[in-house]
């Protein structure tokens, strides 16, 4: 493609806020301001500002604030979801749900206008799946690292670029890589912290030390079938039980149970109420199998 | 009235030369033209001239003088590129930008006068902006080409000829000045005339009925008087750096060494211009004979030198040349960076520039194949999926609410599926398929009795292509708690497990 014609630069370019947030407004705004405040009175002083003084604390609510992951069992452990600036560890075994928690929290991050990342280290994504559970796919960058140690480096080196939202999954049991180095796991948090970013960490068991503002374990509890006997006829879902079993600012010990379907707007309680579905009414609207088309089971044999 | 400024490098091929090997800036060095015995000096630093060595002189004369001369022969690709970086310093002043070649840019100022306090403020901007591509350069402003030509190779420089005092600039100036290589200098001499001066004082038609056209020309010269107008280049397509090296690189460290230095030139060049690069493409000449190119897509548009240099590093270990290098060429293909004001009240906005160079460096680390978008294809198979580059659309302006979740169960997609080995019992007549599963036997995890089990869907996909998936999936509950969804390969009566849930 033909660049733009050449435009000469003779006087720099305004400069972008974010260097604004880092640059103090100079003394002759300051002295306006301060003039303006003193011929004011009482809570309209109060609430002038100068541009720098306004970005300020418009970065600061943003890093009070916490992204919720819209799992009320989730959010409630952290109380009201991911802590911007701070690291999060969720762990679980192999179908504890860790990833469907990982996906949500995507989803809500995305559906908000945010860019998130996934370090997907086990490269297990379906971004049918994903898109299925609300995730805006254009608004995630994929990135499928080899090696834990590929993954905590990926992850810091985006972290630093301004995302608010960073997703480790390191996969299940045995973890590609096996472990990082405690220190890289306490750089990965002040890298959070840095630039107020909320990070949730994945992995099947500990691994994050104490650098995590949180610790929560994930623990499946039980799989709900639709039918009865030994080969019921669908899956439903499943109940997964979470634990808090750290946190920096909050009593450890809380339990919440976490209730997972395979079918949106469908909850595990419907179970033996109405009519049984037939598979391929439900089968097409569930987020996993994706778009399996299953026909009547006198047909599929 | 028209102002026009001139660049000007003296000794332009040593300048060029320099800038490619800075190394060399406090060495005696010479730049030799021609071969074997026909060859003579053309410029040399001032270590060297010090010592006696100047133009015209023959290599062998001048090494009897300086024993450890270094002597550098004309490089072409070095002299091209430093015009080009002239021309390039040159456009970030005006739009309107002449390139006269051999080190010599002609640039129309006029109407800069708002934004310098003095015309030699900015001869003074010119002059250090050259310094910072690497060119020690001269400026003269005038309201002619000539004028600023001769005023540009005065030594002391910035020198401003104020408009309509051309003619009184140029009197005293030996003639030489106005006509360096032109035959009619040793006539007007033998006619006595030493300055320029002298030339205008005589009529014009005694000039021209004796020197004919030329005489006139030369005539209106002396008095100032240039009609020439400047002449504005195109806009170049693509900026071009490179060296012819003196002895061919087998290894790929010294060559990245080498093409670093290159690379960082590239990077300012594009930085006066508020380009950046887009795509770069190197071609290396190779000994005894021959090319070899190749072209590196850069994810955005950057000017990070680190992050083009480790690219190259990456494709250069991945195909090498095969022969020895002597010589290259970088050709970047600009294009505007990108830029995004961050917003008060929505969420915040990510810095393209950075973002680019980030996933950039990632891309090096990881492989092409594994950062991007994901993105769906027309498939009903899960492991499928597609890469895209991530240009994430703009953040909204307003902060809003996240979505309510669904709370679904997801499920971990393995790529490549697992293959596994499956007990099965043939199916009751209440049940569905012809098999239903007892015990899966995999590895680790995926290993146990079948608690509970549901399935088959038939997935058939590509049945008209030469790889047709025709699947019979379970979804499966092990004693131990965990989940699988598993498919049986029709064809070939495998099993696998292609996910689990969770």
């Amino acid at each position: 493609m033909r660049p733009a014609p050449l435009r000469p630069i003779l006087l720099p370019e305004p400069p972008l806020v974010e260097s604004l947030i880092e640059a103090p407004a100079p003394d002759s705004v300051r002295d306006d301001v301060k003039r303006l405040r003193e011929s004011l009175k009482g809570t309209a002083a109060a609430k002038l500002m100068n541009a720098t003084e306004l970005l300020r604390a418009l970065e600061k609510e943003r890093r009070d604030e916490q992204l919720p992951t819209t799992l009320d069992a989730f959010d409630s452990l952290l109380g009201g979801g991911l802590p911007r600036g701070k690291m999060v560890e969720l762990t679980g075994r192999r179908g504890a749900g860790r990833f469907s928690i990982v996906l949500s929290a995507l989803a809500a991050a995305t559906s908000m206008g945010e860019a998130a990342v996934f370090v997907d280290l086990g490269d297990h994504l379906d971004p049918r799946t994903a898109e299925e559970m609300g995730v805006d796919l254009q608004r995630v960058l994929w990135i499928r690292p080899k090696t834990l140690k590929q993954a905590v480096m990926s992850a810091e080196m985006i972290t630093a670029t301004g995302f608010q939202l960073v997703v480790l999954d390191a996969g299940t049991y045995p973890v590609r890589g096996r472990r990082a180095p405690e220190a890289a796991w306490v750089r990965l948090a002040r890298a959070a912290e840095a630039h107020g970013t909320a990070m949730l960490i994945s992995t099947p068991y500990p691994a994050t030390g104490t650098a995590s503002e949180a610790v929560i374990v994930a623990q499946r509890t039980r799989l709900q079938w639709h039918g009865r006997g030994k080969s019921p006829r669908l899956l439903l879902g499943a109940q997964t039980e979470l634990h808090l079993e750290k946190h920096r600012h909050r009593k450890a010990g809380a339990v919440t149970t976490l209730a997972l379907t395979m079918e949106e707007g469908r909850g595990l309680r419907a179970e033996g109420r109405g009519e049984t579905p037939a598979p391929h009414q439900s089968r097409e609207r569930v987020a996993s199998p994706s778009a399996l088309s299953p026909l009547p089971s006198a047909l599929s044999s | 009235m028209t102002r026009i400024a001139c660049i000007h490098v003296p000794m332009f091929p040593l300048a060029a030369r320099l800038r490619s090997e800075p190394d060399l800036l406090n060495e005696a060095v010479a730049i030799v033209d021609g071969d074997g015995g026909g060859a003579h000096i053309i410029a040399a630093t001032r270590r060297a001239r010090t010592k006696g060595i100047g133009p015209g002189m023959s290599l062998a004369q001048a090494r009897s003088l300086v024993p450890k001369l270094i002597a550098r022969a004309r490089d072409t690709e070095c002299e091209r590129t430093a015009q080009e970086a002239l021309v390039e310093v040159a456009e970030t002043f005006s739009p309107r930008v002449e390139d006269a070649g051999e080190g010599l840019v002609f640039l129309d100022v006029s109407g800069l006068e708002r934004h310098f306090a003095s015309e030699l403020d900015l001869g003074k901007a010119i002059l250090r902006a050259a310094e910072d591509v690497g060119l020690p350069a001269r400026c003269g402003l005038a309201a002619s080409k000539l004028a600023s030509r001769v005023a540009a190779e005065l030594p002391k420089s910035p020198t401003v000829v104020e408009a309509g005092t051309e003619a009184e600039f140029l009197a005293p100036l030996p003639l030489a000045r106005l006509t360096p290589e032109l035959d009619a200098a040793s006539t007007l001499n033998r006619w006595g005339l030493t300055s320029i001066g002298d030339l205008a004082r005589l009529p014009e038609s005694e000039v021209a009925s004796r020197l004919g056209h030329l005489g006139r020309e030369l005539h209106y010269a002396a008095r100032g008087i240039d009609p020439r107008p400047l002449i504005p280049r195109p806009v170049p397509q693509e900026f071009h750096e490179g060296m012819e090296l003196e002895w061919p690189l087998v290894a790929l460290d010294p060559f990245l060494f080498i093409a670093s230095a290159a690379l960082d030139r590239l990077a300012k060049r594009m930085e006066l211009q508020g380009f950046a690069c887009r795509r770069l493409e190197l071609t290396m000449t190779l000994e005894p004979d021959g090319f070899h190119s190749r072209a590196i897509d850069l994810p955005a548009p950057t000017r990070d030198v680190k992050t083009m240099l480790t690219l190259l590093r990456l494709d250069l270990e991945k195909t090498p040349p095969g022969a020895p290098v002597v010589g290259f060429s970088l050709a970047a293909h600009p294009d505007r960076p990108r830029r995004a004001q961050l917003s008060l009240f929505g969420p915040a906005a990510l810095s393209p520039e950075k973002l680019a160079t980030t996933i950039a460096k990632l891309i090096s680390m990881l492989g092409e194949d594994r950062v991007g978008m994901p993105m769906t294809v027309d498939s009903h198979l899960p492991d499928r999926y597609a890469l895209g580059s991530f240009e994430p659309p703009p953040p909204p302006d307003l902060r809003r609410g996240p979505r309510r979740s669904h709370g679904l169960l997801a499920v971990r997609v393995f790529r490549p599926p697992i293959p596994v080995e499956v007990v099965t019992r043939p199916s009751r007549p209440d049940e569905s398929g012809d098999v239903q599963i007892e015990a899966l036997r995999g590895e680790g995890d995926i290993s146990g009795e079948v608690r509970t089990c549901a399935g088959p869907w038939r997935v058939q996909e590509g049945w008209w292509s030469a790889t047709p998936a025709d699947r019979d999936y379970w979804d499966v509950e092990l004693s131990r708690g965990s989940s699988y969804r598993v498919y049986r390969e029709d064809a070939q009566s495998e099993w696998f497990v292609e996910a689990a849930y969770g």
